[in-house]
């Protein structure tokens, strides 16, 4: 199992990676707050038994261009790929996401799961998401699902009321969007990103 | 300290240029328990609504004195500071953020707001758990996450929770005996009226008598179309039961 965490202009992205047969990694990618960035990363699934597990991170308060491209092909049959992708955008900041799933004609039995969720923070701030699947193979399973949308307006009110304050509400409804990344991350980078949440 | 707690006046209220309420006037004097009956659409809900501060509801005119103070220039927040509490019809769901950090967030806001220090961590744990206790929850509740995945009759035990953490100077409830069966509407009452006393004041929106045979109303008042139709003792509610609302114009 190779497991790690990058933090974008930190540290140094791979950009391409070759999985053999049982070979397993699970990556966190973050965008902090003021990093602008053009990511591409492709992941080969290449050995049977071979699995991904992949989520991100990416915070854009002012006027970040964050640019996320994954293919995560699925060469061989058997194999399993997990991407969740979760965004923060605001000011006059943009996002994209672009996330390829391929899977090969002989790849059968693959499983393969893709997620991209957005919150927006202003009027001005721009997320695309294109999730793509090519598919040649008959017997997978495969899903992929995008959402983008504003802080709730009814959890905003509901903790108001019970004497939270707008600024901390909100910062906790956002602590609440990204807990299913960030809880993959180490204390001190959580601290971190909490506090760039304020 | 003044007798009185709320004072609304000519209140006129709606959503989306809808007017709601049209022309309340109520008086709450402290240590009462009010009842506000009415049919379905007569405007209860958004009374509680406009009272607690959700920003979709627009008041056109009238005010609202809350222990001297002008309720309608506050926010939501700091109405809850000053004691007052809403009880949701529909309690909203969190997901990832758990009753206890939901509950130290609200406690230590109010605290910060009156230039008390943070509640340190013993003393908060020791009131969340008679708190628990006192609504029936077990341990595994403070580490739930708010709301996702209770049952109705926990999302409204949930609510007398927090209500009973905050220790509010006014609560409305907001049919919150609705959906409950009767075990779990004792609870609900008995919750209430631990909160009853000479300085605290509840007002219940309900159409059903159900629950106010659990919490004795010392005023009850008929809503209908947005105005108060009809202020009186008790003895309205039984009469409401037994006639329904049709009979009571006046």
């Amino acid at each position: 199992m190779i497991e790690r965490t990058y933090i974008i202009g930190r540290d140094e992205v791979p950009c391409l990676v070759r999985l053999g047969e049982g070979e397993s990694l699970r990556w966190t990618i973050v965008a902090l707050p003021g990093t602008s960035c053009r990511l591409s990363i492709e992941i080969d699934l290449d050995g049977p038994g071979a699995s991904v597990d992949l989520a991100g991170l990416y915070l854009c308060r002012e006027s970040e261009d964050v640019q996320i491209n994954v293919l995560l092909k699925h060469n061989s049959g058997g194999c399993v790929s997990r991407q969740l992708f979760k965004g923060i955008v605001g000011g006059t900041a943009r996002a994209s996401f672009d996330g390829l799933i391929y899977v090969k004609q002989d790849a059968q039995k693959t499983k393969a799961y893709q997620e991209n969720h957005t919150i927006l923070l202003s009027d001005k701030a721009v997320v695309e998401s294109r999730p793509q699947l090519e598919i040649y193979a008959d017997d997978v399973e495969c899903s992929h699902g995008a959402t983008s949308g504003f802080l709730n307006a009814d959890e905003l009110f509901y903790m108001r009321s019970r004497g939270i304050r707008e600024e901390e509400a909100r910062r906790l409804q956002m602590i609440s969007f990204i807990s299913p990344v960030a809880e993959r991350l180490s204390e001190d980078l959580k601290a971190e990103i909490y506090d760039s949440l304020a | 300290m003044n007798d009185v707690l709320l004072e609304i006046k000519n209140l006129h209220a709606g959503i989306e240029g809808k007017e709601i309420l049209k022309g309340v006037d109520l008086v709450v004097r402290r240590g009462e328990v009010h009842a506000v009956m009415g049919p379905n659409g007569a405007g209860k809900s958004t009374l509680g609504a406009v009272l607690a501060g959700r920003p979709d509801y627009k008041v056109t005119e009238g005010s609202v004195i809350y222990d001297g103070r002008d309720l309608l220039a506050m926010a939501p927040e700091e109405r809850s500071w000053a004691g007052l509490f809403l009880s949701f019809q529909y309690p909203i769901e969190i997901p990832g953020v758990s009753i206890t950090n939901f509950m130290k967030a609200a406690i230590n806001a109010r605290r910060k707001a009156q230039g008390l220090e943070e509640l340190k961590p013993a003393e908060f744990l020791k009131l969340l758990k008679e708190k628990m206790a006192f609504v029936q929850m077990k341990g595994e509740f403070a580490k739930r996450e708010v709301n996702v995945g209770f049952s109705g009759g926990e999302k409204k035990r949930n609510e007398i929770f927090q209500m009973a953490m905050l220790d509010p100077a006014f609560a409305i409830l907001d049919e919150t005996d609705s959906g409950l069966d009767v075990d779990a509407l004792k609870i609900v009452a008995d919750g209430v009226n631990a909160l009853r006393t000479p300085e605290k004041s509840i007002m219940i929106i309900t159409h059903y008598q159900k629950l106010l045979e659990y919490i004795q109303p010392d005023v009850v008042h008929v809503l209908k179309d947005g105005r108060i139709v009809k202020t009186a003792g008790r003895e309205l509610a039984d009469r409401i039961w037994a006639e329904g609302f049709e009979s009571i114009n006046d």
